[in-house]
């Protein structure tokens, strides 16, 4: 035992390694490791402090996915607070597709799994399989939607594959635009919790179809919505289509109306998908747009369109004291409805061929015939070449100027001797003819720009046209490249030759008028503290101005607009101050070169003190044919005037209080 | 070393039995799980028939001339229900009429299967009732179930002589309903109620014309267009309607009936055919 552990003393020396001190080349390695620990920390203290936001940036941007959902527009009231424009709600089904991500992969092995055990040799690619999974998936959810609503959905695969890949974080509509029973049956029977959901959208509404189709305009698609304000612009970003203003008021007033998108912001995994239960790290409420209030009177509206029927034309009722109009109507017009939620093919080529898309009232220019001889009235009366006592001229018919003959009334007039007010009643062409050779013309182009009549009116919306002309000589010379003759002269002081003007501007010539001033600014928008417009008085004295109503107010009791003093039209105790006019225009229709009538009415009333002015111009469909504006175009005016007063003279219990929006 | 294996032992037990437990087949599981309810459904059924059986012995104990003047009053209930039955059966007559020329589809017709409570499970997650019918009386899942003051809630599970009943203060529930007088279909859904608390629900997408305050409230009522409520039965009372950011539509909160706490009898409704 003893020598044993003797034994056991010496071996152990052997056992173990004697410590010799710091070997020199270890040393060297512990430097080292140092240095690579510094460089390692300094490396991440570099990152971390001065790297710091890239990195967040870069994660964020990796990780996290941003949606955006357009706000609703606002709504577009009449001036009594009607809804014109509003937005109706659409229910769709729909189906989140990245909570589906592991019954597309269960789905894909079980249809890989067929094929191998079928020995099919040709099995489809994997993107091809993984197609072929969503659609099986989605298709089984659609069942279920079909089975309720009693419906035969079937999934369109390409639609789906471009959302899946485009927008997954985006609900998928698998079925849209439910009808009320449809959305109630659904409500009851899907599980509250489940990929499937219900969702509203909206799309706009317009309780009035037609009415005023081209002054409210539409709108489009606007595939880029923004959201001002809501953080993540750098992430990848979905954003639902949302919708913009194509024309009209929604065009003009976009800015406005649009709503304020909201939106959330996600996290996902490396493939995209949203994290399971995750709560948004942002969200924000979309937001409705701004209303806006119009001046547009529906009432009025309603009754210009529906005495223009189907007849091509625009009529303009405008409030004199503000401008604000009253009614913009204008016909063709196109059903606003089949906007909703999009126009198809064949209805906008429908609007393009019966060229309805044009708002004639402010798009179209033409020639305003006799409705003109009140410019050349009272540039006559101002220049005082004309007095309302004295005859300027013997109608008989037919006068020749310069080597050609000057009809009136294609040569039916014989007026005779007449003074200025039974001139303007009867529209005698002769009398302003020689007007206007008195006159100059010069000078009658100087007085039709003092009205404003060769340039826009500014009226809050697009497309209106720059095509007025309101001629002298020097603009033949320059545009037509030939010199003035007396023929112009007389044509001009008609309404004729190159004299263009669009309706709406004769409606503010005739408010004008009516305000003994020289201009009024129309405006679209209502506001019921507006004060009375006030520009440059016409200059004419109470004599003169007296004729001159007098002759108009001549035109509607026994002059050319004397339809206005039939029931039908007759207003008890309201005198309307009116012109007619009937204008022609060389053109080519069906292969056959023609004239075309315009027929013209502008009026104002009551004539004494008036509050409601108004244009007519209704554009006669056959060549050649006798289209008179007292025939065709007051009784526009005169229905239009009957509902104003009619409205004007309800008891006070039924009307209603001044439209605001709070 | 044994000695820590013993002290470990009941954590791999219990490690064995979860990690078994995950590996065992879903249809055993599912079988487990309605065997647990259906034999454990006997015991809430009897104390049901007990508690019967102490209110039956309770009104034993009432007088002779009590009981004469509550049958007095019964019979004087029975008298006017027996009117509204007979106005009901002539306006049902004219309804069809009315259907019949306008063309209108016809409601789904309903058997009643009147059922005692037999518990009642009021969480903040889901409030339940079970009661005393289940597949003895072809009660099915979905099966809507009513009681004299309008909905309780519709039937989520059905076992062989019980069943569950979801109730309209429960989140799980929702419905077409409309405000009464009105006819689009707004969404109710069941809020997030306290336990002891009074129920209330939710409604969404309400037209932006309705109104309703908590001193000028709007009944709600089921819209009959889901297809599994009939139309008119009472769901609660509006007492909030806001508008929503979106100015689409209102949302806005119901008041529930108190006696939904304290039902002991309602009447689940089978469709007599599926439309």
């Amino acid at each position: 035992m003893a020598a044993d552990e003797n034994n056991l003393a010496d071996r152990s020396g052997r056992l173990f390694e004697s410590q010799k001190g710091y070997d020199p080349r270890v040393v060297l390695f512990y430097f080292i490791i140092v240095a690579l620990l510094i460089v390692l920390t300094s490396g991440l203290a570099y990152q971390q402090l001065f790297n710091a936001e890239l990195h967040t940036e870069r994660e964020s941007s990796q990780n996290q996915r941003r949606i955006l959902i357009p706000g609703p527009r606002g709504n577009i009231y009449d001036r009594n607070g009607q809804l014109l424009v509003g937005n109706r709600p659409r229910f769709a089904v729909i189906l989140y597709l990245d909570e589906l991500r592991a019954k597309f992969r269960a789905e894909f092995i079980r249809i890989r799994k067929n094929y191998r055990a079928a020995d099919d040799k040709d099995i489809p690619t994997a993107d091809q399989l993984w197609t072929l999974a969503r659609v099986s998936v989605v298709q089984s959810y659609l069942e279920q939607i079909n089975a309720i609503i009693g419906r035969d959905i079937k999934v369109d695969s390409v639609r789906l594959n471009k959302h899946f890949s485009r927008e997954l974080l985006l609900p998928y509509p698998l079925v849209e635009d439910l009808a009320p029973a449809e959305y109630a049956r659904l409500l009851e029977h899907l599980p509250v919790v489940s990929p499937l959901q219900l969702y509203t959208t909206n799309t706009r509404e317009y309780p009035f179809g037609s009415a005023a189709s081209q002054t409210l305009g539409y709108v489009g698609i606007n595939e880029d919505v923004e959201a001002d304000n809501f953080p993540g612009e750098k992430l990848r970003t979905f954003k639902q289509r949302g919708s913009i203003g194509r024309d009209g008021l929604e065009l003009k007033f976009d800015s406005l109306l649009q709503g304020e998108a909201g939106g959330s912001i996600f996290r996902v995994d490396p493939l995209g998908y949203r994290l399971r239960d995750a709560k948004p790290i942002e969200s924000r409420l979309p937001t409705q747009g701004q209303n806006l209030v119009t001046s547009l009177d529906i009432d009025l509206q309603l009754a210009a369109e529906a005495a223009i029927g189907d007849q091509t034309g625009a009529a303009v009722a405008i409030d004199i004291k503000t401008g604000e109009i009253l009614a913009l109507a204008s016909k063709p017009d196109y059903d606003l409805s089949k906007f909703a939620p999009r126009l198809g093919h064949a209805d906008a080529a429908d609007i393009t061929a019966r060229e309805a898309w044009t708002n004639l009232a402010i798009g179209g220019a033409f020639p305003p015939g006799s409705t003109f001889k009140i410019l050349t009235s009272i540039a006559g009366l101002r220049r005082g070449v004309l007095d309302p006592t004295k005859p300027i001229a013997d109608c008989q018919g037919v006068i020749r100027i310069g080597n050609r003959d000057f009809v009136c009334d294609n040569r039916r007039g014989h007026h005779g001797e007449v003074l200025l007010p039974e001139a303007i009643a009867h529209s005698c062409d002769i009398y302003f003819f020689g007007a206007g050779r008195l006159i100059s013309p010069d000078l009658l182009a100087e007085e039709g720009r003092r009205f404003h009549l060769d340039q826009r009116t500014g009226i809050e919306l697009p497309h209106e046209t720059s095509r007025m002309v309101i001629p002298d000589p020097a603009y033949k010379e320059k545009v037509i490249g030939e010199k003035w003759f007396p023929g112009d002269t007389a044509n001009m002081s008609i309404g004729q030759g190159y004299v263009l003007v669009t309706p709406l501007e004769m409606a503010c010539f005739a408010a004008s008028v009516a305000r003994n001033e020289v201009f009024t600014q129309p405006t679209l928008l209502h506001n019921p503290d507006a004060p009375v417009q006030h520009t440059e008085s016409i200059g004419l004295t109470s004599t003169q101005r007296a004729a001159l109503i007098e002759g108009m107010v001549g035109t509607t009791t026994y002059g050319t607009a004397n339809t206005l003093n039939l029931d039908l039209f007759k207003i008890p105790g309201v005198r309307i101050a009116g012109k007619t006019g009937t204008a022609q225009k060389k053109v080519t229709k069906d292969g056959k070169t023609g004239n075309i009538n315009f027929a013209w009415f502008i009026c104002f009333a009551p004539a004494d003190n008036p509050e409601i002015a108004m244009a007519v111009m209704i554009e006669g469909e056959t060549l050649g044919e006798n289209f008179g504006g007292g025939r065709y175009a007051a009784p526009v005016a005169g229905s239009v005037l009957k509902k104003y007063f009619e409205k004007k003279n309800r008891p006070a219990d039924q009307k209603l209080a001044p439209f605001k929006i709070e | 070393m044994p000695k820590r294996f013993d002290q470990a032992r009941p954590f791999l037990t219990l490690g064995f039995v979860v990690a078994g437990w995950f590996v065992i087949p879903t249809v055993f599981k599912t079988f487990t799980r309605a065997s647990f309810f259906e034999l454990t459904a006997p015991v809430g059924v009897a104390a049901s028939y007990a508690r019967d059986l102490q209110e039956y012995w309770t009104l034993r104990l009432h007088s002779n001339s009590e009981l004469i003047e509550a049958g007095r009053d019964l019979a004087r209930l029975n008298a006017s229900y027996d009117l509204a039955v007979q106005q009901n059966i002539e306006m049902q007559g004219e309804i069809a009429r009315l259907e019949g020329i306008l063309r209108l589809p016809s409601y789904t017709g309903y058997q009643s299967e009147h059922a005692r409570v037999v518990r009642r499970d009021f969480s903040g997650w889901w409030q339940r009732l079970t009661i005393r019918k289940g597949k003895n009386y072809n009660l099915t899942v979905g099966a809507p179930v009513v009681f004299s003051g309008g909905v309780v809630g519709r039937v989520s599970e059905v076992f062989a002589y019980t069943a569950t009943v979801d109730l309209i203060s429960s989140q799980t529930v929702r419905l077409a309903a409309v405000v009464e007088g009105d006819t689009r279909p707004i969404s109710y859904q069941g809020g997030l109620n306290p336990t002891f608390g009074s129920a209330g629900g939710v409604i969404e997408f309400v037209p932006l014309d309705i109104f309703a305050s908590a001193n000028a409230t709007k009944r709600l009522v089921t819209s009959g267009l889901g297809g599994v409520f009939p139309p008119g039965l009472t769901i609660g009372s509006v007492i909030k309607v806001e508008p929503s950011t979106d100015g689409l539509f209102k949302s806005g909160t119901v008041k529930l009936d108190d006696r939904l706490a304290a039902l002991t009898e309602v009447t689940v409704l089978l469709p007599l055919d599926t439309p």
